[in-house]
């Protein structure tokens, strides 16, 4: 696909501007936390798999990144959404 | 009818060292994200009252900045690795503008991060106001040393493309260049709506 980059780009943009409205109009609830960290998530696939070349290569290179990204995102996630003693 | 097999390569692009780079980076700020999100459990009105001190349109104008740069580097190596024997020239022109323009889009995040940090230091907080200001100026500081080490590579990187060096077969240097530089860009994704916008 000629124009991935730009494509990718995009949708980069378009996921930071969402995590800023949510910020700035202060939409950032038990729902929007998880739909922000999924789509940081995503970010982060975008970046590994096109930005750094990761989407072609053997799968075990392609893992390490993602399941870096995984338990960190899900990680924060039980760390906000734990119930406090 | 015929398939397009598209095979897998063997390795990742760029050399071995800067994948080893890039995972201790990796663990070393995935820690500290953890360290924060965690952290933040033990006082989570005090973390919220702190973070409403930041400026959010200044975190979200560094991160189109990073996207933006990531994409010029995407451009140059690009350029780079679909250049022939005979556009090799043209080529590396066309890299070295690029990388010119990610370079000068990662001295722009850099000026807006200084502004921001000395916006926070004439509020009088520093590293010892408390958890909050301590997780967000080592956080923020640390990834904007990571940032100027970025920008010195890419300098070095478009030093090289001068010399006409980069082409399809020898692109190891460039690629490894950028991929430093995405990491930057990956890291500060999750920076910015872990300390700016999460509450």
């Amino acid at each position: 696909m000629k124009k991935r980059a730009e494509l990718i780009w995009i949708v980069l943009v378009v996921f930071t501007i969402f995590a800023y409205f949510l910020g700035q109009f202060d939409f950032v609830n038990t729902l929007m936390v998880g739909i922000l960290l999924m789509t940081t998530f995503i970010k982060g696939e975008l970046i590994t798999d096109y930005f750094m070349s990761l989407k072609n290569v053997k799968l075990k290179y392609r893992m390490i990144p993602t399941i870096w990204l995984a338990a960190v995102m899900s990680s924060i996630a039980v760390a906000y959404y734990l119930p406090i003693q | 009818m015929s398939k397009i097999v598209h095979l897998k390569e063997s390795y990742p692009p760029g050399d071995f060292a800067i994948w080893i780079v890039i995972y201790i980076e990796l663990l070393t700020f995935g820690l500290m994200f953890l360290g924060y999100a965690f952290s933040r459990r033990a006082d989570i009105e005090l973390f919220n009252a702190s973070q409403s001190v930041l400026n959010q349109a200044s975190g979200f104008v560094d991160t189109l900045i990073l996207i933006t740069s990531s994409y010029f580097v995407v451009k140059a190596v690009n350029t780079v690795k679909n250049a022939r024997i005979e556009n090799i020239q043209a080529s590396n022109e066309s890299a070295s503008r690029w990388l010119l323009a990610a370079i000068l889009f990662g001295i722009m995040f850099l000026i807006n991060k200084l502004l921001e940090f000395s916006d926070i230091f004439s509020q009088g907080i520093n590293l010892s106001t408390n958890t909050f200001f301590m997780f967000y100026l080592l956080l923020t500081m640390f990834h904007f040393m990571h940032v100027v080490l970025g920008v010195v590579i890419l300098f070095n990187i478009r030093k090289r493309t001068k010399t006409l060096c980069y082409s399809e077969q020898n692109c190891r240097g460039i690629e490894s260049g950028a991929l430093y530089w995405h990491l930057v860009d990956l890291l500060w994704i999750i920076l910015f709506p872990l300390v700016y916008i999460l509450r």
